[in-house]
C-alpha cells in the first residue's frame, strides 16, 4: 500500500519531522553502543518474548 | 522466530550474492523496532541463481500468503520467471527482492553498501542513507514511523561523531 501518493514531498517530511519528536533517543543511544550482532541477538529474543506473549494471549483470550 | 544466523549462514556456504535490507538492516544500524522477517535484494545474474536455489532448497521455501495447494516449485527457473519473493523457510520468513523501490537492483544498490560481520558471516547491508532512501521511496504508511527513527539514528551518530 502506497502512503498518499500524490503527498508533496514537503508534507511527507514534515509527518516525518513531526513523529521525529516522538522517537525515543534513549532506546536508540543504547543500541548505538551494541554491536551489530548484539543488536541482531536482541532482535531474535525480542520476536521470541512477541511469539511468547502471543501464545499467552491465545491461550488467556482465545485465537 | 527468524533464525538470522542460520539464513545468513545458509547464503554464505553457497556463496549467494546478497544485500541485507529491509527491517534487519534498521535493526544493524540501531534501530529497536521489532522485524519478523529478512529482506534481501539478490543478484540476478544467472551465475547467482543457481546458488541460490541450492542454499534455500534444504529449508524448503514456499510462497507466504499463496493460497492452500498453490503448486509452487523451488527452483531457477522459477527465480528467472519471477522477480521478488515473499517466502516462508524452516528458518523464517525471508523477502527475496529482485528489485527495489529507489533501490533498482544488485548491482545499482552494491555501490551504497557496508560489510558486516555477523554471526561468523561477511555480508553486505545497505548504508543508512540508502535505507532511509528506499524507506521513503516505498511510501508505505507503516514505514513512516522507522524513517523518522532512522533520521533520529542519522543525527544521534553524527552527534557522536562530532565528539
Amino acid at each position: 500500500m502506497r502512503l498518499l501518493p500524490e503527498l508533496p514531498k514537503a508534507d511527507f517530511d514534515r509527518y516525518i519531522e513531526e513523529m521525529k519528536k516522538d522517537v525515543d533517543r534513549t532506546l536508540i543511544r543504547e543500541n548505538l553502543k551494541l554491536t551489530v550482532e548484539e543488536r541482531l541477538v536482541a532482535l531474535m529474543a525480542l520476536q521470541e518474548f512477541a511469539e511468547e506473549l502471543r501464545r499467552a494471549g491465545r491461550a488467556a483470550f482465545g485465537p | 522466530m527468524t533464525d538470522f544466523p542460520g539464513l545468513l549462514q545458509a547464503l554464505q556456504r553457497e556463496h549467494v550474492s546478497f544485500i541485507v535490507i529491509g527491517g534487519a538492516a534498521a535493526t544493524a544500524h540501531g534501530s529497536p523496532r521489532l522485524t519478523l522477517d529478512l529482506d534481501v535484494v539478490y543478484d540476478r545474474h544467472p551465475e547467482n541463481v543457481e546458488p541460490l536455489v541450492s542454499a534455500l532448497r534444504p529449508f524448503k521455501p514456499t510462497l507466504r500468503d499463496a493460497p492452500e495447494g498453490l503448486p509452487f516449485v523451488w527452483d531457477e527457473r522459477t527465480i528467472r520467471s519471477g522477480l521478488n519473493f515473499t517466502l516462508s523457510t524452516s528458518l523464517g520468513a525471508l523477502d527475496l527482492l529482485g528489485e527495489v523501490a529507489g533501490g533498482g537492483r544488485y548491482e545499482d544498490l552494491v555501490k551504497e553498501t557496508e560489510t558486516i560481520r555477523v554471526f561468523g558471516v561477511d555480508c553486505l547491508c545497505v548504508n543508512l542513507e540508502a535505507l532511509i532512501r528506499l524507506k521513503r521511496a516505498a511510501g508505505r504508511r507503516k514505514d513512516l514511523e522507522a524513517i523518522a527513527e532512522l533520521e533520529v539514528i542519522r543525527e544521534e551518530r553524527d552527534k557522536t561523531e562530532l565528539r
